[in-house]
């Protein structure tokens, strides 16, 4: 049996998953949670998968995950052939380990955001908005200071999963209504992504840039 | 935020909310024209629209429900909530499609849903293809026996028209503003060629640059399961969202010398004069609160 994704193609934690699965090439199917609107995430089914009942959720065999970094590192880890997306140089390894958290803790402003702009879904941060940018702050530092010694990508001289954790909440940031002119370190990066091979789009990403 | 004293807005009904969405148990809170109100679901199963706040807190707005959504009005509108014969046809599918805000006037959402123009660029290899952008010549009119604007004889090829698709086909199109927040459009079905999908845009104005809009799929269509036809639609709708909130005004000029318009443009053209004729100004650019 093969990869099932149980997605929803507005979600920015479920277009990571598929980004990582397009660009390693990967056949897998889909199964639409109906949310926004409806509850499907609530439906008993879904629940004995999902105990949070959040989206996505992946299954790999017996391997159920409902969180998408840990995706991005199971899917790494057993189905990426090149070793280069969650590399084993401890120096490296370790900065992806870094970035994802910061996907996981940091940037679910950003979403939280966007589902507050674009649905009304109340988030439960104070000011998600001021907390994306905050956010955003960081992670330019960040390759700003990587640029000076000539580094391009969040943790390896080569994109990683920490690139693609990143990658949608930044594509989106026209979603939350942020404007990226105070981010060009951030805009840069991003073309990266686009150019790669088997990169792919969801509602609201830009086919270029 | 107050209650506009727009007179051609007060007199009109808008969707204030999703009809399963509001229960005994679950009231929704929202705005409408400026004005906050409260939707709530008797035992009885009937719907009450109450102003909350500002000069007439407590006052009940008239409430229907059709279509699957709550309807409300504060003024006294001088014809019914318009006929959609397709809604009871027994073989449609009648799917609504939740909600989504945008930071736009709701004039701009229905100017957006009348261009075909875009489709190509903002709606790439769904409504439109980059190498086939040409509008061809269709016909407006305001149809003054109906009050409503008609757009006809619209055509379009489309590589992905609807959820059912199976490939790419030429679309025909009729558009209908039924209200000046209420438009509806006619297209090919890919299942059934010989009759029309109808697709409607219904817009709660909840301030004069803010909107929430509501799309309603009523499709001839035996394979696709609602949420394929929901996320359809959700998917066309943001990337037209994105569009909307980078415009500039937020509000939609009705002096005809503000912007420059094309021969695609006939059907915002012949919107933005019924507008005039019905001195409604509420979303325009030219509105401005007394």
């Amino acid at each position: 049996m093969g990869i099932v994704l149980y997605n929803h193609d507005l979600l920015a934690d479920a277009y990571k998953v598929k980004l990582l699965l397009s660009v390693l090439g990967m056949d897998f199917e889909r199964r639409t949670v109906g949310i926004l609107p409806g509850n499907g995430n609530d439906a008993p089914a879904y629940r004995d998968l999902n105990p949070a009942g959040t989206v996505p959720t992946l299954v790999d065999g017996d391997v159920v995950l409902t969180r998408p970094e840990a995706m991005l590192v199971h899917i790494a880890e057993c189905h990426d052939t090149s070793g280069r997306w969650l590399p084993a140089e401890p120096l490296a390894r370790a900065q992806v380990f870094e970035w994802l958290a910061f996907a996981t803790g940091d940037l679910a402003a950003a979403e939280a955001a966007r589902l507050q702009a674009m649905f009304g879904v109340v988030p439960a941060l104070a000011d998600a908005f001021a907390d994306t940018r905050a956010a955003f702050r960081l992670a330019e530092g960040h390759l700003a200071r990587r640029a000076l010694g000539g580094l391009t990508f969040i943790a390896a001289n080569h994109p990683t999963i920490a690139d693609l954790a990143i990658f949608p909440a930044v594509a989106l940031a026209a979603d939350v209504g942020i404007g990226m002119e105070e981010f060009p370190r951030l805009l840069i990066w991003a073309r990266q992504i686009h150019a790669l091979p088997g990169f792919i789009t969801m509602p609201g990403v830009r086919e270029v840039i | 935020m107050t209650l506009t004293k727009d007179k051609a807005a007060l007199n009109d009904w808008y969707v204030v909310g999703i009809s399963t969405d509001v229960t005994r148990s679950a009231p929704r809170r929202t705005r409408l024209l400026g004005q906050d109100i409260r939707v709530t679901r008797a035992a009885d199963g009937a719907i009450c629209v109450t102003l909350t706040g500002g000069e007439e807190d407590g006052r009940a707005a008239r409430a229907e429900e059709h279509y699957g959504f709550i309807w409300a009005t504060f003024g006294a509108p001088n014809r019914c909530i318009f006929p959609l014969a397709e809604a009871f046809e027994p073989d449609r599918r009648v799917v609504t499609c939740g909600t989504v805000d945008v930071a736009a006037s709701g004039l701009r959402l229905v100017e957006n849903f009348l261009d075909m123009a875009h489709f190509p660029f903002v709606h790439t290899d769904i409504l439109g293809a980059l190498d086939k952008p040409e509008v061809e010549q269709y016909q407006a009119e305001i149809r003054a026996d109906v009050d409503e604007v008609w757009a006809t004889n619209c055509r379009f090829w489309q590589p992905l028209a609807a959820a059912a698709s199976k490939g790419g086909q030429m679309s025909h199109y009729v558009y209908r503003v039924v209200t000046p927040f209420n438009v509806l459009l006619y297209k090919t079905c890919p299942e059934a060629p010989d009759r029309f999908d109808a697709i409607a845009l219904f817009i709660q104005p909840v301030e004069a640059d803010r909107s929430i809009a509501y799309p309603l799929m009523v499709v001839v269509d035996s394979t696709s399961t609602d949420e394929d036809i929901v996320m359809f639609q959700q998917k066309i709708f943001l990337q037209d969202r994105i569009i909307l909130e980078n415009q500039r005004p937020r509000t939609l000029p009705l002096d005809p010398r503000a912007e420059i318009p094309t021969r695609a443009d006939l059907s915002s053209v012949a919107y933005r004069r019924w507008l005039k004729t019905k001195a409604l100004r509420y979303g325009s650019y030219e509105y401005a609160e007394a």
